[in-house]
């Protein structure tokens, strides 16, 4: 069977293959029971050197099934949606959780929530989808001739990606949602590389591309093609500059590297499944846990940090997560006291909260981890320009090359693309081969200003690893430029 | 699941499909369990299975790929459509050819029964028995044991027609006690590889020894790295420099024929080895040959695909990842050679160091000096007098690889399997270094 284009809550194909499937588990002795069916579609286009590289479209669509059976979880997906396979699966996820129980003492238990029905759907100026392959490619064209005029570049890449999914969940609760996602991501890399020397730089981010849950309007507003010379140029530069100073200084970090260290060191830290062991063996625990809650210090008052999954084009910006849990802001530090965990309707219940909703699944096949939404460092009063008047001697660094964390989101240490040396207020010198490093909370005590809205931005990161198997998440991180006292800075090398 | 013969002619059914001039099919089919488990508790376990079909079409001078995964309605002719339209919008580039058959066997094949039989119920229990060992000990279990059975098929134009099927059991299991933890891992072709009991042991004991730890100095440190911690170093080299295109872009650190690293280092592909996870062929279709990059510590050779293969006027060994990529070609069944002493004698021969358990999110610092960063876990522990004396806490380290395997001092006769971050098969001695340096 192959699902409608466009699901919807008034489908019955749809509605019908969950349904299907949340009777068969009931019928099988599940207690609980939530069905997603999700059908996702990926257009990727390459061009690198002046080549297309890759023109590839991609579908995937199939039902995932959770039970929970004596208080143990189980959970079975399958891309079959005929009737009979669908049953097969819904019977071998309640197997799967009684198998489970017959280990387990403690049933788990549930934080409460009301049955709802809805829909959502990611605003868009312009769908991606209806932009033809070739204006895509053109762009891209575009960007890589205007690279290629830079001479010492080694490599050129460019790429665009667009994503649309359709998500339908329900539960044996009563829930009936029905969603689609639309994102839209695009950025270029130019590699520039010497007798012993490598240098990379990235537009409009690092990781090969920037995406926003947007329409065509956000590779519009990105200006690849424009960017592109500048951006080569900057490589190229790297190769002589002078290796980066070392010793503790002050750092400005720009908004895309302050998005990185929010995920790494806040974004993460902050997941109740990590702080009660659920990780522990994998993507590791953290050093919050739940009785820090409102009386540790994780930063400077300038420091105030969100999970946000109403924030416009973020990515992890829905209407339900995939439990049901409606999109909320939480404050996960609030002027510098540590004050929220994202959690989920389980971990929620463990500590005597309810679901703030940030359970997402990497597609129909996997479970839903506790994940990033959109976590936010909100912005505060002061500007870049501000803040590097007011700097004696540091670091303005730019774009994350690097980035390490310590399994309990403690000891980190990046690295960056660009580095400007700062000296008297004034931006001076290209640097290369930046390294700072850190303790989590020592940081972000150190925090003194945070540029403000007019500088905020909002980012997205496309490869967030977690879980076994393991799940790649889009998250998003809406971040200003932001300046540490006191930091340890060296460079690679 | 599908048997081979059913593979091949779905891939064959497929690319007949095709309108342009050369056509490829892959089709891989996995059906995949997982059991994990916190605190000795199975809290989540999970099972999946789907069929992925990606065509690749040529015509042209266009190139135009199409992926699909799920068993829906005329799979088959919605992938190849999808392929040719992508073609047609594509624009006229430098192509490579699709390879032809070079009559390599379809084997070995790392395959077991008793995996693709597993049940959740046989999970569970072995699960259980690791849990109950660490709650008997007074500490918590965390981990996973995953079992996963994967077909795959390709098919072109040219006459490649390959298909194998493989299995693979994996036990990963941290178990922490008050204030510390230890790590330990198996993997097999066949569950039935994977001894629970000596897991259990092994990273009890780890844990053990691990409670309390205080801190050391950073700074550079002669040190004992467990395999697991090798693999770590190991993958990353084939990341960033085993790949001929690394070396036509002048990203590799190799260059043939210079002794980089110790005359006791040698690192090799090996896709034959049965404790490797053995598999015949690329993603090409291509038989995957023996390479050995590194020989004595001299950069030897570099692995290829078709692309890079043509670049290069060379025969293709059979790495290639999906085409087209960016990435290049990839050495994923990494050996070192070990050496003639046993581990525990590696520990023996120090005087004052660090032995390192297990590394954690390792990362390039500068790529092309093999400069990586990442994070001590679950097992440091100081060296004193030939003896493990105390657990020290973690440590971030900052180094190159090339360096490091540049100090060897000694490597054991002895060898684990572990799996890298990406997967990467890598069956290497424990080794003692001379210098490794640590920096806060």
């Amino acid at each position: 069977m192959r699902l409608r284009e466009k699901a919807s809550l008034y489908s019955p194909s749809v509605r019908d293959l969950a349904d299907r499937a949340l009777d068969a588990a009931a019928a099988a002795g599940a207690g609980y029971a939530d069905c997603r069916v999700v059908s996702r579609t990926v257009h990727g286009l390459t061009v690198k050197n002046g080549a297309v590289a890759r023109v590839a479209l991609s579908d995937d669509e199939g039902l995932g099934v959770r039970v929970l059976v004596d208080g143990s979880w189980g959970f079975a997906s399958s891309d079959r949606l005929d009737p009979m396979s669908i049953e097969t699966t819904a019977r071998h996820a309640v197997r799967i959780a009684r198998a489970a129980a017959r280990v387990n003492a403690d049933p788990v238990r549930l934080a409460p929530l009301a049955p709802l029905t809805g829909e959502y759907r990611t605003p868009v100026l312009r769908d991606p989808f209806e932009v033809s392959l070739d204006a895509k490619l053109q762009l891209l064209m575009q960007t890589d001739a205007a690279m290629a005029g830079v001479a010492g570049v080694r490599v050129r890449e460019s790429s665009l990606e667009f994503v649309r999914e359709h998500r339908f969940f329900a539960s044996s609760e009563g829930m009936a949602l029905d969603q689609t996602i639309i994102e839209s991501g695009g950025g270029l890399d130019a590699t520039a590389t010497g007798d012993d020397e490598l240098q990379v730089r990235s537009f409009p981010n690092s990781f090969g591309r920037h995406q926003l849950c947007a329409g065509w309007e956000a590779i519009d507003e990105m200006q690849l093609p424009q960017n592109a010379e500048r951006v080569a140029a900057e490589a190229v530069a790297l190769l002589t500059a002078e290796q980066c100073p070392s010793g503790r200084m002050t750092v400005i970090l720009d908004s895309t590297q302050a998005a990185m260290q929010v995920h790494e060191s806040c974004g993460h830290a902050t997941e109740l499944d990590r702080s009660l062991g659920f990780e522990a063996a994998f993507a590791g625990t953290s050093f919050l846990t739940p009785e820090l809650l409102g009386n540790f210090r994780y930063g400077s008052e300038l420091v105030t940090l969100t999970a946000d999954a109403t924030s416009p084009r973020g990515l992890g910006t829905f209407g339900w997560d995939d439990e049901g849990v409606a999109a909320q802001r939480t404050l996960l530090v609030d002027q510098g006291t540590f004050t929220g965990f994202m959690s989920s309707r389980e971990t929620a219940a463990a500590i005597g909260r309810e679901s703030n909703g940030t359970m997402r699944a990497d597609g129909w096949s996997r479970l839903p981890l506790i994940r990033m939404t959109n976590v936010n460092l909100e912005p505060g009063e002061s500007s870049l320009e501000e803040m590097i008047a007011g700097t004696e001697r540091g670091v303005y660094l730019e774009t994350n090359r690097s980035w390490s964390i310590d399994d309990r989101r403690l000891n980190f240490q990046f690295g960056t693309q660009n580095g400007w040396e700062i000296v008297d207020g004034k931006r001076t010198r290209l640097v290369r081969n930046a390294l700072y490093s850190g303790i989590t909370p020592e940081f972000w005590r150190s925090c003194d200003a945070v540029a403000g809205p007019q500088e905020w931005r909002m980012y997205g990161v496309v490869n967030c690893g977690k879980g076994q198997p393991v799940q790649l998440m889009h998250v998003g991180h809406g971040a200003a430029p932001c300046r540490f006292r006191d930091v340890h800075v060296e460079p690679a090398g | 699941m599908r048997t081979g013969d059913e593979m091949l002619a779905f891939g064959e059914a497929a690319m007949q499909r095709a309108r342009s001039d050369a056509a490829e099919v892959i089709v891989s089919e996995e059906t995949s369990e997982l059991t994990r488990f916190a605190a000795n508790r199975i809290h989540q376990s999970v099972a999946e299975r789907a069929l992925r079909v990606r065509a690749r079409v040529i015509g042209d001078s266009r190139v135009g790929v199409a992926e699909l995964r799920g068993e829906g309605e005329d799979a088959a002719g919605r992938v190849m459509r999808s392929a040719e339209q992508a073609r047609a919008l594509s624009q006229p580039s430098a192509v490579s050819p699709l390879p032809a058959p070079d009559g390599g066997a379809d084997e070995p094949v790392a395959f077991s029964e008793h995996t693709a039989t597993a049940t959740p119920e046989q999970r569970a229990d072995m699960v259980a028995a690791v849990t109950a060992a660490a709650a008997a000990a007074g500490l918590n279990a965390y981990g996973s044991l995953s079992t996963t059975t994967s077909s795959t098929a390709i098919v072109n134009s040219n006459g490649i027609r390959r298909q194998a099927t493989s299995t693979q059991s994996s036990m990963v299991v941290v178990v922490r006690g008050d204030d510390g933890a230890g790590y330990a891992a198996s993997h097999s072709a066949s569950l039935g590889g994977i001894d629970g009991a000596a897991v259990a042991a092994e990273v009890i004991e780890t844990c053990e020894r691990n409670q309390h730890a205080t801190a050391v100095e950073p700074g550079d440190y002669e040190v004992v790295l467990s395999p697991y911690a090798v693999t770590d170093l190991l993958e990353h080299l084939s990341w960033v420099g085993f790949s001929a295109l690394a070396k036509q872009e002048q990203r590799s650190f190799m260059r043939l024929g210079e002794r980089l690293m110790s005359d006791t280092v040698s690192v090799l592909d090996d896709c034959k080895d049965p404790a490797l996870f053995p598999f015949p062929f690329d993603a090409e279709g291509v038989s995957t040959k023996v390479v050995t990059m590194i020989d004595r510590g001299t950069c030897a050779a570099f692995v290829y695909d078709t692309p890079t293969a043509a670049s290069d006027g060379v025969t293709s060994t059979g790495h290639g990842l999906p085409q087209p990529n960016t990435w290049g070609p990839y050495a994923r069944h990494l050996v070192m050679r070990p050496g003639g002493v046993a581990h525990a004698e590696l520990i023996a021969g120090v005087r004052r160091g660090i032995y390192v358990t297990r590394l954690w999110y390792v990362r390039d610092v500068h790529p092309l000096r093999t400069i990586i960063t990442g994070m001590t876990r679950e097992g440091t522990l100081l060296i004193e007098d030939g003896v493990l004396t105390r657990p020290v806490r973690d440590l971030r380290f900052t180094q190159s690889v090339v360096e490091a395997l540049d100090s060897v001092l000694q490597m054991s006769s002895d060898r684990r399997l572990e799996l890298g971050e990406d997967g990467t098969a890598v069956l290497t001695p424990w080794l003692h270094l001379a210098r490794f340096s640590f920096t806060s």
